[in-house]
């Protein structure tokens, strides 16, 4: 068939472009690794170039690639299915960086440009490593490459195009159709990723992963050619950078939980989150590994080990979160796409050439003869890395759980498997000592020397420093632990090693540093770290559930005391609710495109439950599906304080606000009663009592948008129940559109679960009324009086040209004016009525006036102006019509409440600092680096010329 | 002995015993009938009973939610979870659950749910104003 509208093209170049990558980076690994093998034959040169045209080739390609996919997504070629699954319409612009990182292929093709990327930066830079690190280089770019190949080998599948066809992927009936392209509309994105950080975070984390790649590549060049030390000083920025952006992206990824999930916190232990953390930590090791190397000649082959098994350990993360295998263990929901196969042979692959030159090298590793004194940095910084090992061992070893009970399930198909009981708690029990021995040897390591010329002196320094620190960390240590109520005896050892930690290194920067930037980046990292680490400490102990209220709840909840449960309070729609430390309000809500936002006020009180005159609206929202019928995200809104955050999110609707079936049954089953009532009457219902208040011809109503032409009509009812004197307005209204229809707006009272509503037929009847009327002119002047109309007396009291009649929309050239009448019944009430005489365009208009209540009708006849005498028309309606049909039900369910979860996080800053702090420090190591390497560069670059 | 070597043996050590501390975190799968012969927290994975009622009344009390749940041998009990209702739980293809048996009842300390891949199997939308 020819189907009509499709554009094939970007898809057949962007498919192209990927075979064409995949067999570049092929190419090129090959050329590389035999310049490097045959390096030292003239024939050697010739295969970096051809390495090099390959490197290009490729990099080409894969920018072709992702100029295809862009295309198409900006575009809205629905006829791709990636296109279809992933954009709509409405998608703002913005979003479809997240919609192209979103699948696999995107994400793959996001790692495989920052590769590029950096091999890029490396062609022209790393001079005799060029050759060893771009074949590694080229040969992960082969592997990423052939996940997005979607080319059939045979039976086997080799990756998944970015280009397949929606009408190839699904079988529908709509694909019989030539045309089927006109009618098919994108799925839009999945509103979670909606979100500012879904557009910087991949990126980020991936340029990350990505750079893990360059320290791998270094170290096994290093094994490959034999020259263990000659690698150590290009490749140490390129760690250092690697440590700062991956830590940055893993950031940027619990500042997005924290904003934009409703889990609330920046950190779960999740499976996802923690084999990002794994490759962080052992890259961090290797750092350190690395100075010592650099600075003494040790450690070298822990360097390697570390290095290697970071990459090693990306793949893993990959592996883990792409292949489906989590599972039941992570909330995180990837989709599988079958990559699980080509995902295992890459970490082999990358796994055995670590092992492999590990082991075939491992002799030729230099050593110093003589054994490290316990008294040196690099001693201590060697037992530091151990420690963050141990954390790398037991957080991937719990994480990796149910690939353990994979494996085993291939041997034994009957075994149950195991799981952790309670992650968070887990991780956090051993996690905390590694805390508590790093920040301490963060702090008493960096007193120590490298290589210590004059011991007396510099013991006597080390003494009196470690003395200061550890008063100076105990004493804040018991301040904080009054702030943070931290009893606990694990708790305050770590509260103390991070007070350690921060003392000692900015004693470090102040007392040695100065000018030396290159000292600052450790120190900088390590208070970074402490910082951290208390603010960890502050959020993880003293998180708060504000959103309860003991009294209200009291006796509600079954069988349950405990207070640490109450984490959800609801809030009835204008009803203040105490909750700890503040009143909360749900004030009312609003629409906007897919989003429903709640307007929750908080009104903070002191110790004695004043209020302190502080107050702040929150508005955390839900996002519904396109058709309005699910809930399918609920964000949080946060106040942000210095030292503290509070943070809220709807944790709960009313189901029929959820479920519009739900709505329609819950609708048909109310009950209502027909009353009909005078104004100034009141109704009895069953449990409560109503009186009509007034009636009004401008009737306000949240769902009424007055449109030219619209006859509405409204009521103003109060309603009590028998027991108390509250008062509860309802304001139910009618309107007739011209060309639609009558249709009535109900009034919901939830406190009392009423509903009142106007009949649509009674608009019928007041107009007809109107039309018989009996009305009675009657003549009279400025300041005279009609003193028999029905027992009513009626002055005009004056005439006025200011028009405030409801109907009256002033143009230009008319001639109008109201004659203000004073009527006085009977009973000696009075009441003011201004009917309007209109001269537009010629014609003589009437607006008329009426006094409801007393079924009484004025209209402005005629203005004599030879006598001054006015023309009063006046009316009575009968009895029947002043009564006004009113329908009210008292089993409507309430709809009208949110269940609002609200917790505050003490010192959530002092983490975001502190990250930030620590990786600044990072970067500006990476940066001093790169800065004393240029030198060096010109040398090798040199020695590359020989 | 180098001090190296003493440093490895000691590092190994320490692991070994974190090691096997740590093993008493975990817990294993486990059907309704396990759970209640175990006594002991477990994990359990099941179906959400569509047809049995959902207990979620936010009105009366936001923190109890009561549900029943097939387990992968087919039996269904009543599951008690003492925190809000998520909002996708109706729509939840498989429950994750840890906790134990109390009685008749698995009262659930925390839930995990595994929902559809949001547009997977999904029909193909078909514009609306073009019909």
């Amino acid at each position: 068939m020819e189907y009509i509208g499709e554009h094939l093209l970007p898809g057949q170049i962007g498919h192209a472009g990927a075979v064409l990558s995949f067999v570049a980076a092929v190419l090129g690994a090959v050329s590389y690794f035999l310049a490097e093998q045959r390096r030292l034959h003239p024939d050697a040169l010739g295969w970096v170039q051809l390495g090099r045209g390959a490197f290009w080739m490729h990099g080409l390609s894969t920018m072709v690639v992702i100029g295809a996919l862009f295309w198409i997504l900006v575009n809205k070629y629905y006829e791709y299915y990636y296109a279809w699954a992933n954009v709509s319409d409405d998608l703002p612009f913005e979003y479809t960086f997240s919609a192209f990182w979103k699948e696999q292929q995107g994400s793959f093709l996001l790692w495989s440009f920052w590769h590029i990327v950096l091999g890029a930066i490396l062609v022209f830079r790393a001079g005799r490593w060029e050759a060893p690190v771009m074949a590694i280089l080229l040969l992960a770019e082969a592997f990423i490459g052939s996940m997005i190949l979607g080319l059939y080998v045979g039976e086997y599948r080799l990756g998944v195009s970015a280009f397949d066809l929606l009408r190839q992927t699904m079988e529908a009936p709509i694909f019989e159709r030539a045309d089927y392209l006109s009618q098919v509309t994108g799925n839009g994105l999945n509103p979670l990723l909606q979100n500012y950080w879904m557009t910087i975070h991949p990126p980020t984390l991936f340029l990350g992963f990505a750079s893990t790649i360059v320290p791998f590549a270094y170290a096994a060049a290093g094994l490959w050619t034999g020259e263990h030390r000659n690698w150590l000083k290009p490749a140490l920025p390129w760690a250092l950078f690697s440590a700062a952006i991956l830590g940055l992206g893993i950031l940027m990824g619990g500042a997005w939980a924290y904003e934009a999930l409703s889990f609330g916190g920046y950190w779960a232990w999740d499976p996802v989150e923690n084999t990002s953390l794994v490759p962080w930590i052992t890259l961090v090791a290797g750092i350190h590994t690395h100075l010592i190397a650099r600075n003494t000649g040790y450690s070298i082959r822990s360097t390697y080990a570390f290095y290697l098994m970071s990459f090693v350990l990306v793949l893993y993360s990959t592996y883990l979160t792409r292949s489906g295998i989590l599972g039941d263990s992570s909330a995180h929901a990837f989709t599988e796409m079958g990559l699980g196969g080509q995902l295992i042979a890459y970490i082999i692959c990358f796994a055995a050439i670590a092992v492999f030159l590990l082991l075939r090298h491992a002799k030729t590793i230099p050593t110093p003869e003589q054994e490290e004194t316990i008294a040196s940095r690099e001693f201590w910084m060697f037992i530091g890395s151990l420690v963050l090992l141990f954390s790398a061992v037991l957080i991937t070893g719990a994480t990796s759980l149910p690939v353990w009970n994979k494996l085993v399930q291939l041997f034994k198909p009957d075994y149950v498997g195991a799981a952790l009981k309670d992650p968070v708690a887990h991780h956090n029990r051993y996690q905390l000592w590694i805390g508590v021995f790093v920040g301490l040897l963060t702090g008493v390591a960096q007193w120590l020397r490298y290589r210590e010329r004059n011991p007396v002196l510099w013991r006597r320094t080390f003494v009196r420093h470690m003395a200061i620190a550890t008063v100076a960390a105990a004493v804040l240590t018991a301040l904080n632990a009054l702030w943070l109520n931290i009893f606990a005896g694990q708790h305050v050892a770590l509260l103390f090693a991070a007070m350690f930690a921060i003392v000692a290194n900015t004693d470090y920067l102040i007392s040695f540093v100065g000018s030396r930037t290159k000292q600052a980046a450790s120190s900088l990292a390590h208070v970074g770290f402490g910082v951290l680490l208390l603010g960890i400490l502050a959020t993880g102990l003293n998180k708060r559930w504000i959103s309860a209220n003991a009294f209200a709840m009291e006796g509600l909840i079954e069988g349950m005391g405990a207070e640490e449960l109450n984490k959800n309070v609801l809030l009835l729609k204008n009803a203040p609710m105490p909750i700890r430390g503040y009143e909360a309000t749900y004030l009312g809500d609003t629409i906007e495109r897919q989003t429903r936002i709640f307007n929750v006020r908080f009104r903070r009180k002191d110790e004695h439950g004043n209020f302190t005159g502080e107050e702040f609206v929150l508005q955390p929202n839900v996002m519904y599906n396109r058709e309005f019928t699910q809930v399918v995200a609920s964000n949080p809104s946060i106040k942000r304080y210095l030292t503290y955050d509070i943070f809220t999110h709807i944790s709960s609707l009313p189901k029929a606000e959820l479920d519009p079936e739900f709505a329609r049954q819950q609708e048909d089953s109310i009950r209502f009663e027909t009353y009909e009532a005078a104004i100034g009457d009141t109704i009895f219902t069953k449990k409560h009592y109503l009186i009509l208040d007034s009636y009004t011809k401008a009737p306000r109503h949240p769902d009424y948008h007055p449109q030219k032409g619209d006859l509405a009509f409204g009521v103003t009812l109060r309603a009590f129940s028998l027991e108390d004197s509250t008062a509860h307005v309802a304001t139910p209204m009618l309107y007739l559109r011209p060309g639609k229809g009558a249709f009535s707006l109900a009034a919901q009272i939830g406190a009392l679960q009423m509903r009142v509503r106007l009949m649509e037929a009674s608009l019928a009847r007041f107009i007809d009324a109107e039309e018989a009327l009996q009305y009675r002119p009657f003549r009279l002047k400025e300041g005279e009086e009609i003193t028999a109309f029905d027992a009513y007396r009626v002055q005009l009291s004056r005439l006025s040209r200011n028009i405030s009649h409801p109907h009256y929309v002033p143009d230009s050239g008319d001639i109008a004016v109201a004659a203000h009448l004073r009527v006085i019944a009977p009973e000696g009430d009075t009441a003011e009525v201004a009917p309007v005489f209109l001269i537009r365009e010629n014609r003589v208009l009437h607006l008329k006036d009426e006094l409801f209540k007393w079924g009484l009708h004025f209209r402005f006849e005629n203005i004599d102006p030879k006598t001054a005498t006015m023309t009063i028309a006046i009316a009575k309606a009968p009895e029947q019509a002043r009564r006004i049909p009113i329908e009210i039900a008292e089993n409507a369910p309430r709809s009208d409440y949110i269940v609002l979860e609200a917790i505050v996080f003490p010192g959530i800053n002092l983490v975001w600092f502190g990250s930030l702090l620590m990786l600044s420090g990072l970067g500006l190591g990476a940066w001093n680096r790169l800065r004393s390497r240029d030198k060096t560069l010109q040398d090798s670059m040199l020695s590359v010329r020989e | 002995m180098k001090r190296s070597h003493l440093i490895a043996i000691a590092a190994i050590a320490v692991a070994i015993g974190i090691l096997i501390s740590a093993s008493r975190d975990m817990t294993t799968y486990a059907n309704f009938a396990q759970a209640a012969q175990k006594g002991d927290r477990v994990k359990l994975v099941g179906y959400l009973v569509k047809d049995r009622p959902v207990e979620y009344d936010p009105v009366k009390d936001p923190n109890f939610l009561a549900f029943y749940l097939r387990d992968d041998a087919g039996e269904v009990r009543r599951v008690v979870l003492r925190a809000g209702k998520p909002q996708d739980f109706e729509r939840s293809e498989q429950i994750v659950l840890t906790g134990q048996m109390k009685g008749e009842v698995f009262e659930a300390s925390d839930m995990l749910l595994k929902c559809p891949s949001k547009y997977k199997d999904e029909e193909v939308y078909v514009r609306s104003e073009k019909e």
